[in-house]
């Protein structure tokens, strides 16, 4: 972090290096569009490199980021409420090409067919619930979840009191459960 | 297994048993507690299925066009270390001159330490005059503006303020007074927010 803030490309380009999954992967999963995930995600690491100065070190640096990156997300929902997941593509794609690019892709960590196809279906399944939660429980789960932060970390990063992300987690928890329910029967 | 002993647990304890920081005495009441233990094994299931979805990265070149919209500060003073320094070593001749200037520069820097070793007594009389010479200017100073401040109309006004120690004393501590709110006034306009990560604001 110092060296980036004493302006050298090379810690630049590993800050990205080291942020652009995380950030991309949480933009993604909240916009549900690759495309559109793509470019918030370069907004973000725009405006955090470019306002580098600002960035105060008894602060975790990735606090910081997701911070950014969630406001991003957020203002966008908000801008155009999207509320349902097109596992087909963007609902702003117009073409077949453009549904194929921006399809979400689903991989799987199994190796036999059968549980590939099982992983595929439960991953799909769960990111379309996830899609399907509010934005605030959204953050707080793929926070919590996916990218493995602290509580108190979240609550940091959204703003939020400890016991409210608590409370989102457990709700976006069990609205997942009664949207996965019918995999079960 | 069915008997439960207390409230429900709550969204936090939960969490905390998620974590493996129940603790102990609700723990017995999750073990005793259907329904909170089904709660907290579908809660486990779910985190954990969660926690497997896959890995995402963004397309080919992200890295790239995030820095070709980035302003990569270049320090000033960097910049132009390095550009004298490749003015100078760029022909036989400048590279000449430059070992020309530092030798003048250090031939003039010893010289002058040495003839200042040589020369003490020299060195302290030139001091003593100069000290003196101060002295008697700023004297002159003082006096010329003490009797330009006594020449002004007001001056007369000002010294009936100040006539007895008791005015006098009042008059300073209004002084004192105003100088004091001037510095808390100015305190709290130059203030710097302190609210928790706010500055990740922009």
């Amino acid at each position: 972090m110092l060296w980036a803030r004493s302006g050298q490309e090379a810690a630049y380009r590993e800050l990205v290096r080291r942020y652009e999954r995380p950030i991309f992967a949480l933009l993604f999963r909240m916009v549900r569009d690759r495309e559109l995930a793509e470019d918030l995600a370069q907004e973000t690491f725009v405006k955090a490199l470019n306002a580098i100065d600002s960035y105060r070190p008894e602060f975790k640096f990735s606090s910081w980021i997701f911070k950014i990156a969630n406001n991003a997300a957020i203002d966008h929902l908000r801008r155009r409420e999207l509320d349902t997941l097109s596992l087909d593509g963007s609902p702003h794609a117009e073409t077949p090409e453009a549904m194929q690019a921006t399809a979400l892709q689903i991989g799987a960590r199994q190796e036999s067919p059968l549980d590939t196809v099982e992983a595929k279906e439960l991953g799909t399944a769960i990111e379309a619930a996830i899609g399907t939660l509010r934005p605030e429980y959204r953050s707080c789960i793929l926070l919590r979840h996916v990218e493995g932060r602290a509580y108190e970390e979240i609550a940091e990063i959204l703003n939020l009191p400890l016991g409210t992300v608590k409370t989102y987690i457990h709700r976006a928890r069990n609205e997942l459960r009664l949207s996965l329910a019918h995999l079960k029967e | 297994m069915t008997r439960s002993s207390g409230p429900h647990l709550s969204p936090d304890q939960f969490e905390a048993w998620l974590i493996g920081e129940l603790a102990p005495e609700l723990q017995q009441h999750l073990e005793e507690c259907q329904a909170c233990l089904e709660q907290a094994r579908a809660d486990r299931e779910i985190a954990d299925q969660i926690a497997l979805l896959p890995l995402m990265s963004p397309g080919e070149g992200f890295a790239d066009r995030v820095m070709a919209a980035v302003a990569v500060p270049d320090p000033f003073a960097i910049r132009s270390l390095q550009a004298t320094r490749r003015r100078l070593f760029a022909t036989p001749k400048s590279l000449a001159f430059a070992a020309s200037l530092a030798l003048l520069l250090l031939g003039s820097m010893a010289g002058s330490i040495a003839w200042t070793l040589t020369h003490q007594e020299t060195m302290a009389s030139i001091g003593t005059w100069l000290l003196s010479q101060g002295g008697q200017a700023a004297w002159l100073g003082v006096r010329g503006i003490a009797s330009n401040f006594i020449e002004q109309p007001w001056y007369d006004g000002i010294r009936s303020l100040v006539e007895t120690p008791a005015r006098l004393a009042l008059i300073s501590a209004l002084a004192s007074l105003a100088y004091l709110g001037g510095v808390f006034a100015l305190r709290r306009l130059l203030a710097v927010p302190t609210q928790q990560v706010a500055h990740a604001g922009i």
